[in-house]
């Protein structure tokens, strides 16, 4: 099963010299042990720009998510959490 | 600070792709401190002039290159190490340009064997043949890539491309291409495919993509990037995507390291004339001014032939003679414009038709001992036979050693609006509003008519607008720029072909060529010279012996009667031709000179004519000016003048007085001729000038020097104006045939020049299939005919169906007509219209007629064709003409409405003539010009025409904003104004402008 949040939910991340380092969620702390992907996505500009550093990542927990970072509101979200 | 220098950098030259200048490529590099920066357009080396002179302004390393496009549709990095490459990858260009359609450039690999030398080989980006081979874990693929390219270029001078744009899968991708390099011990370099030189203006390229792709930007996803990560990094940007591999970044500093070119300027290699009896160029450029039937004036061809010689041009002037030759020889009509006409030399080869010792003409406004570059000779040709000169060229040089120079077709603010808003998807019918209601070269913003309602899509629109101004959206020919070397062209530049048929550009515009010394010899087509032939050839005129001294054809240019004439018709020209009254050839390159934005900015064509009319006394800075001043009654009008005083006043040689003049029309005078300033003031002292005097000219001469006109060009193109002014007078039917033939030209539409000719007396027959030919024929001294191709849809085709239609016999019905000239339904009817088939009927019967016969052959239809039809109004009629022809030869819509102004006592352009200054009146008219010349300061400048003659409207600014929209769309106006007469010239100064549907 797979969760897709939308709109994604808004997380607090801690991250140290630019790499992830935790974030919460759930009343919960997971630690990000693996980034494995990161995409940046700068679209729709002519409607409502979505400009999103994304990252899909493994914590500590078991959990394989996507997060990402908005980059007009300097806020961190959770987008998708795959079983 | 992180070393990075970008090797991988596209500028708007990448048509439609990058989106600034090679210059603010080079200013964004500069600004994040890069010692060196690579452009690599799209196959082609548009930009690589002015990324040169940037980057040498800047203090950065130009690297020169291009991303090259293969058959198999992957892509190629390549830059230019040393001079050999710079060849090579004009060469390579040059084939990938000419082995595809137009704009789809693709370079077959077998090319590359044997041009690689010189060059260094990036593997390309994601789309680069290595790349995607091992995306696809083709890695035995990608081997055997690499090994060929580095056959071809060398192992030092291969180096695996990294990209890094945040792009889902990019990680892997350069890992994966990292660790291949590393296997194979392969060199591998950073570069960030830069397609704008801030993130910002990721918009704008997303929207150069969509124009490109011809869709709005909605439906464009997949032609979009998915990001805006391709712009100019600093190294420290790069790094954070490059963290793993810092060496990618410190490479590129090596591979900077690798190039050493630059493009060498001041190159001047025309072909060889082979001349004749063994002699050298210079010998024969004087035997064929000592054989010239124009001989004369020894001294000087002695002189010029000197600085000729030591400049290296003599071969210049022969092949430049050799076309004038050819082109005489074939009858077609040519003459030398600009500074050519100071040269004896030039005039007795029959390049300039004037005489520079009679014209007192300066041969060092064109070349000197202190200035010996390749000067411009631009010559212009009869233009409906100019091709022939060009395909001599080809033919006598070859394809290989001559091209034509390209020119960059640029958004402009009507284009931008439409442009941009169709791709955000602004409906058509807003856009058209929005795009018709911008001035064709205003600040938007500032122009339109009616500003929609301010929201984020308009804001948008009026943002994306001004920054694509300016960018070149596709390539197109130079109007005449013929460019011609000695060794292949293809050494020296690439060339692809143009759009038209049977031709080649090569890939620099004027201002390139320029810069890079490359001899450019225009070869420029002037209707014209067509129109002077043509009319000229039917009444057997010997128009180039006429002796420029008829005083009926001044008293026609003084009194403004000039419709068609060349170069002295415009408004402007008609307002001040009355008051100068031109009594001489010598007046007429005055007059020409006079109204050019040059004089009129600097105030110079009231004082003289003021002067002229004995207004105001003429006076000279000082007596010793007087020879020099004398012609223009003590006005600097003549940039031959500006060298004259330098040399009268200060002793300047005329080479020297010709420097003076040039740092005079710069844009930052100041720093230029702060060197000359204390020469002129030495110089002047020395021959007895007080320091306060000479200081005080010199100031005046900054003052007007810049603002000056060659009298040399305006002297050439003052015979065109006597020869088309002297048709006009004495043989005015052919003189108007000829004028209609060669349209578009001047500054006035058909209907205009008909409506003028009919005023002259001239019977202007309409079009008729039984007698009409293709183009507008001579009947007698008083008639004209107009010509098939006058009708709309009417092309060379479709004319010559009808001539061959009735070759044997005339038409004798529709029918008849439809049956043997095979014509669409839409030309029949345009025919119907124009009222070339009025010998056949009323033509609403015609047309009724016509949809029937097309009914019958169609549905095999009995139609009852018994209907009566009312008549056609005198309106109705005048309409058809207009929709078919844009002219009519009857009637003209003021006559129409004549009776119904006159009951409003709304006058006519006649009436005017006895209406004394300061009154106010009504008049009315058709638009035919609409003028806002930069010098006017808002003014805006419209003619009306009506069946008499024309009104000149004045409209200020304040009246402009008011009545803007009616005035900008309106045809047909009724003003109310104040009458302003100045001798025989009226103007109204408008204060109320209506349409005339709302006149009451």
């Amino acid at each position: 099963m797979t969760y897709l949040w939308m709109p994604a939910l808004r997380i607090e991340m801690w991250v140290e010299a630019g790499l992830l380092q935790c974030f919460k969620w759930g009343e919960r702390i997971h630690n990000v042990q693996w980034v494995a992907l990161h995409w940046r996505i700068d679209v729709e500009w002519w409607e409502q720009r979505i400009w999103r550093h994304y990252y899909k990542l493994v914590t500590d927990t078991g959990l394989l998510v996507v997060v990402f970072y908005d980059l007009l509101t300097e806020a961190w979200y959770l987008q998708q959490l795959y079983d | 600070m992180v070393n990075y220098i970008e090797l991988h950098a596209h500028s708007y030259y990448s048509l439609l792709d990058g989106t600034a200048s090679p210059a603010s490529l080079v200013k964004q590099a500069a600004l994040l401190e890069m010692p060196a920066l690579a452009l690599t357009d799209h196959n082609n080396l548009y930009g690589a002039v002015a990324f040169q002179n940037a980057a040498k302004t800047a203090g950065i390393q130009p690297i020169f290159g291009a991303e090259m496009t293969l058959e198999d549709d992957t892509h190629l990095t390549l830059l230019v190490r040393n001079a050999k490459g710079w060849a090579n990858l004009c060469t390579l260009i040059t084939i990938a340009q000419h082995h595809a359609p137009k704009g789809q450039a693709s370079l077959p690999l077998e090319p590359l064997t044997h041009h690689a030398n010189g060059l260094i080989c990036l593997t390309g980006c994601r789309q680069g043949a290595v790349s995607q081979a091992i995306q696809a874990g083709e890695l035995q693929i990608a081997k055997h890539l690499v090994e060929q390219y580095q056959a071809w270029f060398g192992d030092e001078y291969v180096w695996v491309e990294l990209q890094h744009h945040c792009l889902a899968g990019d990680a892997d991708r350069l890992d994966a291409l990292v660790s291949f390099a590393q296997r194979h011990k392969l060199n591998y370099v950073a570069t960030n495919n830069v397609h704008y030189p801030e993130r910002e203006q990721s918009r704008l390229q997303d929207v150069l993509v969509c124009i490109r792709n011809n869709i709005p930007l909605a439906e464009a996803s997949q032609f979009l990037r998915p990001n805006s990560e391709y712009y100019l990094k600093s190294g420290t940007e790069m790094l954070l995507n490059f963290g793993d591999y810092p060496d990618a970044l410190d490479n590129t500093l090596a591979v900077a390291a690798q190039c050493d070119f630059s493009i060498e300027y001041g190159l001047q290699e025309l072909p060889q004339y082979p001349t004749p009896g063994g002699m050298n160029a210079t010998e024969y450029l004087r035997h064929l001014c000592q054989t010239s039937p124009r001989f004369r004036h020894p001294e000087r061809i002695e002189h010029e032939l000197h600085i000729i010689e030591n400049a290296g041009l003599s071969n210049y002037f022969l092949v430049v003679w050799d076309l004038v030759r050819f082109s005489r020889e074939q009858g077609i009509r040519c003459q030398g414009r600009g500074s050519a006409a100071n040269s004896v030399v030039a005039y007795l080869l029959g390049i300039s038709p004037i005489d520079p010792i009679e014209h007192d003409l300066v041969f060092e406004r064109f070349l000197s001992v202190e200035r010996q570059v390749v000067p411009d000779i631009d010559l212009d040709f009869d233009a409906a036979l100019r091709e022939g000169v060009i395909q001599y060229i080809y033919e006598r040089y070859g394809t290989d050693h001559a091209a034509m120079a390209c020119t960059f077709i640029t958004f402009r603010s009507r284009s931008a609006v439409r442009d941009v808003g169709k791709a955000l998807g602004i409906p058509p019918v807003l856009i058209d509003t929005l795009a018709s209601s911008v001035d064709y070269n205003s600040t938007t913003g500032e122009h339109i008519a009616e500003k929609p309602p301010q929201s984020l899509l308009w804001h948008q629109l009026f943002d994306l607008v001004e920054q694509i101004k300016g960018l070149p959206r596709h390539l197109s020919i130079h109007n005449g720029g013929m460019v011609m070397t000695g060794t292949p062209l293809t050494q020296r530049l690439p060339t692809e072909p143009a759009a038209m048929e049977g031709r080649v550009v090569v890939q620099w515009d004027k201002e390139s060529l320029e810069d890079a010394g490359l001899v450019k010899i225009d070869i420029l087509g002037l209707r014209m010279l067509s129109a002077v032939s043509q009319a000229a050839d039917a009444v057997g005129a010997d128009i180039d012996n006429l002796s420029f001294d008829d005083p009926e054809v001044f008293k026609m240019v003084s009194n403004a009667d000039t419709v068609g004439v060349f170069q002295v018709e415009s408004r402007a020209q008609m307002q001040m031709l009355p008051r100068f009254r031109p009594q001489s050839f010598q007046d007429l390159i005055i007059a020409i000179s006079l109204i050019r934005p040059g004089p009129l900015q600097g105030d110079m064509v009231n004082p003289y004519i003021r002067r002229r009319l004995g207004e105001e006394p003429i006076s000279y800075f000082h007596p010793i000016l007087e020879p020099a001043l004398k012609e223009t009654l003590g006005v600097v009008l003549f940039q031959e003048q500006v060298i004259k005083v330098a040399r009268d006043m200060a002793g300047f040689t005329a080479g020297q007085g010709e420097l003076l003049r040039r740092a005079l029309g710069k844009k930052d005078a100041t720093a230029a001729i702060a060197s000359f300033k204390e020469a002129f003031l030495q110089g002047a002292m020395a021959k007895g000038v007080p320091e306060s005097i000479a200081n005080s000219v010199f100031i005046k001469l900054l003052g007007f020097g810049s603002y000056s006109f060659p009298k040399s060009h305006a002297a050439s193109f003052a015979v065109v104006v006597y020869q088309s002014a002297w048709l006009r007078k004495y043989h005015p039917a052919p003189f108007f045939a000829a004028l209609l033939n060669n349209m578009p030209m001047g500054f006035y539409s058909p209907s205009t020049v008909v409506n003028d000719a009919r005023r002259h007396g001239i019977k202007v027959l309409p079009v008729d299939i039984n007698v009409s030919e293709a183009d507008c024929t001579v009947v007698n001294r008083r008639t004209i005919r107009l010509g098939i191709h006058y009708v709309k849809s009417m092309g060379d085709r479709a004319a010559e169906r009808l001539l061959m239609g009735r070759a044997d016999t005339p038409f004798v019905s529709l029918e008849d007509f439809c049956r043997r000239a095979r014509l669409s339904e839409r030309q029949v009817e345009m025919l119907i219209q124009a009222g070339a088939l009025d010998s056949f009927g009323e033509r609403r019967d015609l047309l009724w007629q016509l949809g029937n016969l097309q009914l019958d052959e169609r549905l095999d239809l009995d139609i009852d064709d018994t209907i009566e039809l009312p008549d056609l109004s005198r309106i109705g009629k005048l309409n058809m003409e207009y929709d078919a022809l844009g002219l009519s030869t009857e009637d003209h819509i003021m006559a129409i409405l004549r009776e119904h102004l006159a009951e409003q006592s709304i006058l006519n352009s006649k009436d005017l003539d006895d209406i004394p200054t300061g009154s106010m009146i009504r008049c009315a008219g058709l638009v035919v010009i609409r003028q806002a010349p930069p010098t006017a300061k808002g003014f805006r400048f419209l003619t009306l025409e009506d069946e008499f003659g024309f009104i000149n409207l004045i409209v200020r600014p304040q009246i402009y904003e008011t009545y803007r929209r009616i005035i900008r769309s309106e045809q047909l106006l009724v003003v109310r104004g104040e009458v302003q007469r100045e001798r025989s010239v009226v103007n109204v100064l408008a204060q109320r402008v209506q349409t005339i549907w709302n006149s009451h």
